[in-house]
């Protein structure tokens, strides 16, 4: 009973992180990044080949990867985040620069499926539709990963890393960038025409959403000890962009708010839904179902979500208050 | 040297299933600007309708006919239901992409709960084979290739020489103007959803017919070759939609001879990304992806 509950919170953590970094994407910045999923599996498939023996070790004969460089602790994960943030740099060159938003959120997903086939038909690099597993928990050498003790400790190291990614996003939602990509959000033209480089904007909005994503991924492997191409197809992707409509776009409450429902809720309570009845996979499709009409229904219903982004309005020096800045408000 | 001419007449046969399917998807984006992308979902489910009515012992033919009826009424009913309302609503260009890749995402898991997840092939007559050199191709597939033609001509002439063609063609390049002009825009729209998604469905049928076997899990495959062709001929094109069905059909089949079968849907990317990249707007389109969202 106390494993199932570790394991929701550090699920709970994971998914917190993952859509704090797509809200800065998508909610903040307006880029509809529907490969999110394959920045988040590059963490943990970095996390995991840096963590694990080479392949030639004995006991992981059965398996191929590249690497096995068995790095202590936190490197795994900071290398995680790394590759992350790297791999958002030539996607975000290549689809962010000159398209239309729609078309990049079209090449994104298309990406995000080309990548998962490509991994699981090449075998050498990530051992290919099987997947890597015996993956080793971080400080496994050190403390037992079997204890309560150990199960502690990750969700208590899982909490401090969701407190670090609040922070920066935070940090990055009320400064001056954090500004102009609402700016950009709302108004692309405009911003331009302000002086704004979008190109650079979405850019670093990309590498930062990439390395936090990555990093995600990093913890999430090394607690389940197993990633496969299965793990992060697609869809993946479109849970989160449930959570984030739900919770509220744009508000970094509203993403923790849509990662605790969605995701784990989704998970969790079709776990009680009685199965054996009618065709197998039912319960994963009512699972699928459910979240498109949740978007669907929020779309339509409360396009801003659960917590909607807070109005920002700015009463600057020399200005005084005046009715038509509270209509405005209002 | 005859494995790459029997891939080119494989190419054929792709590439007719990619112009049927990519000429309907690249129309409903060009006339009623929505990037459909439960297209392929749509595509899978007539798939499923004609494999019903085949193995309850009608002809492939037939089937054929019940899964264009099928795609055209649920694409029909598509619009109406959801994309019209959103639109009306005033949902950005992104909002329609995020509505109807979720929509894909449920229309492609009750067809799982319905038809489960396994392999499963049409009862078809298996006629014969037909020889040209190195090529060698079944009577239906060969059948497969003149459909796509007469279909292709069908939709030429549609839009040629039709009142109705020259309806679309006046509301996809400016639906207000259209309106003010006495032209019933949202009545010709409805005919553009039946009409794309008769293609839709037969473009469904025939690639089931084409392949040994397929199953619900093929669609995003059929999504990701359709958006390459679309948009390599230039998105909202139906004349580049044919012309980027003719270049992806053949360069994914010959790299799958030079290759592997495996890295098909790779080669369509690498296109699709390359095309992006370098002529955004593709290769027939004047103005297309470099134009402003609104």
């Amino acid at each position: 009973m106390n494993y199932y509950v570790e394991t929701i919170l550090v699920y709970a953590g994971v998914d917190i992180i993952a859509c704090l970094a797509l809200n800065l994407q998508f909610g903040v910045s307006g880029i509809v990044n529907f490969s999110f999923i394959v920045f988040q599996a590059a963490g943990a498939y970095t996390a995991a080949v840096l963590s694990m023996p080479p392949d030639t070790a004995s006991g992981m004969s059965f398996q191929h990867y590249v690497l096995g460089l068995q790095l202590p602790f936190p490197i795994p994960w900071l290398g995680g985040a790394l590759v992350g943030g790297l791999l958002a740099i030539p996607v975000g060159v290549l689809l962010l620069r000159r398209l239309r938003s729609d078309y990049q959120a079209i090449a994104l997903l298309v990406l995000s499926v080309i990548v998962n086939t490509v991994i699981t038909n090449y075998r050498p690099l990530f051992n290919g539709a099987a997947g890597l597993s015996v993956i080793p928990p971080p400080l496994s050498e050190r403390i037992d990963p079997y204890t309560a003790t150990y199960q502690y400790l990750y969700v208590g190291i899982t909490f401090v890393c969701c407190l670090l990614v609040l922070f920066v996003a935070n940090r990055i939602v009320n400064s001056p960038y954090g500004r102009t990509l609402r700016a950009m959000r709302e108004h692309e033209l405009a911003a331009s025409a302000l002086g704004k480089n979008l190109v650079a904007l979405k850019l670093t909005v990309f590498v930062v959403g990439g390395i936090i994503a990555g990093l995600s991924g990093a913890i999430l492997v090394g607690f389940i000890s197993y990633w496969a191409p299965i793990t992060w197809l697609y869809p993946e992707t479109i849970v989160l962009f449930a959570a984030i409509i739900v919770g509220g776009r744009g508000n970094n409450l509203g993403a923790i708010l849509g990662g605790l429902l969605v995701p784990l809720g989704f998970e969790e309570i079709t776990r009680f839904i009685p199965t054996g009845f009618g065709p197998p996979g039912l319960g994963p499709a009512i699972q699928w179902v459910a979240i498109g009409l949740l978007i669907i229904g929020f779309l339509w219903f409360r396009p801003k979500g659960v917590l909607p982004e807070p109005r920002r309005v700015f009463n600057e020096a020399g200005i005084e208050e005046s009715p038509f800045m509270e209509v405005r408000a209002s | 040297m005859d494995l790459y001419i029997a891939a080119f007449g494989f190419g054929l046969v792709s590439l007719s299933v990619i112009a049927i399917a990519a000429v309907g998807f690249t129309m409903q984006f060009g006339i009623t600007n929505v990037i459909n992308l439960a297209y392929s979902s749509v595509m899978i489910s007539s798939v499923y309708v004609a494999y019903a009515f085949n193995h309850a012992g009608v002809s492939i033919w037939l089937a054929l006919i019940a899964g264009a009826i099928f795609g055209a009424v649920f694409s029909f009913l598509l619009n109406r239901v959801l994309y019209t309302p959103f639109q009306r609503k005033g949902t950005s260009l992104l909002g329609m992409v995020i509505v109807s890749l979720a929509t894909s995402l449920m229309i492609q898991n009750v067809l799982l709960a319905i038809a489960g997840p396994y392999n499963v092939s049409y009862v078809q007559p298996s006629g014969g084979t037909i020889r040209l050199g190195a090529i060698v191709l079944t009577v239906v597939q060969v059948l497969v290739i003149g459909i796509a033609v007469v279909l292709m001509l069908a939709i030429h002439a549609l839009l040629t020489f039709t009142r109705l063609g020259k309806a679309m063609r006046a509301t996809a390049a400016n639906p207000t103007l259209a309106r003010n002009c006495g032209i019933p825009t949202s009545r010709v729209i409805d005919v553009v959803w039946l009409i794309t998604g008769a293609l839709c469905g037969i473009a469904g049928v025939v690639a089931g017919m084409n392949s040994d076997t397929f199953a619900v899990g093929n669609g995003p495959g059929y999504l990701i070759t359709i958006i390459a062709a679309a948009v390599l001929g230039g998105a909202g094109q139906p004349y580049g939609a044919m012309l980027g069905a003719v270049l992806i059909g053949e360069m994914t089949e010959l790299s799958a001879a030079a290759i592997s079968a495996d890295y098909k849907e790779v080669v369509a990317f690498a296109v699709l990304v390359l095309v992006m990249v370098l002529r955004p707007q593709g290769l027939l389109a004047k103005r297309g992806a470099l134009a402003a969202a609104g």
